[in-house]
């Protein structure tokens, strides 16, 4: 069974009187071990369906299974424990707690999934060494670089083993060597712990890592 | 557990710091005004307090201890002789005026007595022995009276109602409510001052019961044998003493608007600081509801903020007043905070910053955690 499903999804913003459509009858898998690449310009609704596969929206119609969990318009009130127990996010604004060192950062975002103790500092610890920023665990995000802020985030999305890690233009705020360091040790990551992951991107370089690309335009996926 | 919302707040330590002060100043000036206030009403009662009489025989409808009315001093043989009543002594309390050196008139609250030793007033002497006042034309004086009187000392003489009076011992903390200083002479000169008001007349008996006997049985039979007199218990004649300056000089109602402006600088300094973090931290809720975070655990967040500015704030509010309670004192006001009052006022900080969170509960409630995706 795929990690995560969506299937003949539309979503409608109401806007005055008037109701907008955004996306349009998407349908999508995702396996574990699997990294997809969703590309498209602005405004074809990239990122509304990237809310809608990580439980923050709900579909106007269709239906979005997500590790095992469906999601559909009454679902609302289950969204933030799919949230806590199946995905992964990593942002474009990295949007690391400011006040917290890279090891709290991580060791929060567990606390809030509900680990505690001894155990969230060791799996912190764990995926801090993974990605490379063990010796930058003591730092505030404002004392680190674009890539080792965005390392922390990964960091934090692979912690606390959700099968499903999304991301959301992870590589638009980095350098071009940063942006490539940053993807393979997403990849190499992604594959070891068989996760599955869509990267939203503008980002050609994305293309290197994925094992499919989608494009999606005007609420559609493209062929 | 990482402390987010012990972190968020020390973090921006300019915004902590004003927030704090804000508290601060709120507790402070609550715990200045209610204990100024608190050390008035003491002086209000302080000789009621002091004398240890376990029943005040009055004039009627007397309000307080410091407004005295007379009544024929030879309802004392009535009172002595009720069973149970261990000693009974007419006590002159009067507002008698003074001539000072430079020619000026001013107002003292004179306390006579017969028998200084047994009432063991007054209470801190500093200088000068009570018993010499049964000796002539005498008088002690309390301290606080240079500021009103001028200096004087033990061996100065002073003109009351014209008559020429010895200084002869100098007391301490006798003042009314009023600040009027307080001076203690023997009873019969108190009457010979100002014979057309007291020849003849007390303004109250303090009676002190036997052993075992019973306070309701001995006050019962006072009013039956004195029934245009009241009787009260040292402690209703204090309440008493203390509830007419609260209540019919408007003082509690001043105090209660101070404690309520108190609160509400606080209120407003802690919400508005508490609010603009919010809004500044808005992402970072958004991404704590992204990562599967409830509204709850975000209401915990700036419920603790809340509790962490209420506790240093309180904390600092009352070093500040315990550091300025001895510029009080230069000044003669005395500032009593009771411990019940400290736990009055710790709850209602807490209460206080907690209510001021609720509006940023309101925006927290709001956030879309689609808000991490915009950049």
């Amino acid at each position: 069974m795929p990690a995560l499903q969506a299937h003949d999804v539309y979503k409608r913003f109401r806007e005055g009187r008037e109701e907008v459509p955004v996306l349009n009858g998407i349908s999508l898998d995702l396996e574990r071990g699997e990294i997809v690449a969703l590309e498209g310009p602005s405004g074809s609704g990239k990122t509304t369906l990237l809310s809608i596969l990580g439980c923050i929206l709900t579909p106007t119609a269709g239906r979005v299974v997500v590790d095992g969990h469906a999601v559909d318009a009454r679902a609302n009130g289950k969204l933030p424990a799919i949230r806590r127990t199946s995905l992964g996010f990593v942002f474009q604004q990295y949007n690391l707690f400011p006040a917290l060192t890279a090891l709290e950062n991580v060791e929060y975002s567990l606390n809030v999934r509900g680990w505690g103790g001894r155990e969230s500092r060791r799996e912190a610890e764990r995926v801090l060494a993974e990605v490379g920023l063990n010796d930058r665990r003591d730092f505030l995000p404002r004392d680190l670089s674009g890539g080792q802020k965005q390392r922390i985030a990964i960091a934090r999305a692979l912690a606390g083993n959700a099968p499903i890690l999304l991301a959301d233009e992870p590589t638009a705020n980095l350098d071009s060597t940063t942006g490539g360091q940053v993807l393979d040790l997403f990849q190499s990551l992604a594959r070891r712990e068989n996760r599955a992951l869509l990267v939203v991107t503008h980002d050609p370089k994305v293309r290197t890592i994925a094992d499919r690309v989608l494009q999606i335009r005007d609420g559609r996926l493209a062929a | 557990m990482v402390d987010l919302a012990r972190k968020n707040l020390l973090h921006d330590r300019l915004r902590f710091v004003i927030t704090v002060s804000g508290v601060a100043f709120a507790v402070m000036l609550v715990f200045v005004q209610v204990g100024l206030f608190l050390g008035l009403l003491h002086n209000a009662s302080i000789t009621i307090e002091k004398l240890g009489a376990d029943l005040w025989v009055t004039s009627h409808q007397v309000p307080n201890v410091d407004f005295s009315k007379v009544y024929p001093e030879v309802s004392l043989q009535r009172v002595r002789s009720i069973p149970g009543v261990e000693r009974a002594d007419n006590l002159i309390v009067a507002f008698m005026s003074t001539a000072l050196p430079s020619g000026a008139q001013e107002t003292m609250v004179v306390y006579a007595l017969e028998d200084f030793g047994y009432w063991r007033m007054p209470w801190h002497v500093v200088s000068g022995d009570p018993s010499d006042l049964r000796r002539g034309r005498s008088f002690f004086l309390d301290e606080s009276a240079v500021g009103r009187f001028g200096p004087f000392q033990v061996g100065d003489y002073r003109e009351v109602l014209g008559t020429r009076l010895k200084i002869i011992g100098v007391t301490r903390e006798a003042r009314s409510f009023t600040t009027t200083p307080i001076a203690f002479m023997d009873y019969d000169l108190a009457q010979s001052l100002d014979p057309e008001s007291l020849r003849g007349r007390t303004a109250y008996t303090l009676v002190k019961l036997a052993p075992g006997a019973d306070v309701e049985a001995v006050r019962a039979e006072i009013r039956r044998r004195l029934p245009h007199n009241d009787v009260h218990t040292a402690a209703e004649w204090a309440g008493m003493s203390r509830r007419y300056w609260v209540e019919s000089t408007g003082l509690g109602l001043n105090m209660v608007l101070t404690i309520f402006l108190g609160c509400l600088v606080g209120v407003v300094v802690v919400a508005q600081t508490l609010y603009t973090a919010t809004m500044e931290h808005l992402k970072e809720f958004g991404t704590v509801k992204a990562i599967g975070g409830s509204n709850a655990m975000i209401y915990r967040i700036l419920g603790q903020q809340a509790t962490i500015a209420a506790v240093v704030g309180f904390a600092l509010g009352g070093l500040l007043t315990l550091a300025i309670r001895p510029a009080l004192a230069s000044v003669d006001l005395k500032l009593i905070i009771p411990s019940s009052l400290a736990a009055f006022v710790f709850a209602g900080t807490i209460v206080m910053c907690l209510a001021a969170s609720i509006v940023s509960f309101r925006k927290v409630a709001g956030i879309d955690p689609a808000l991490v995706f915009r950049t």
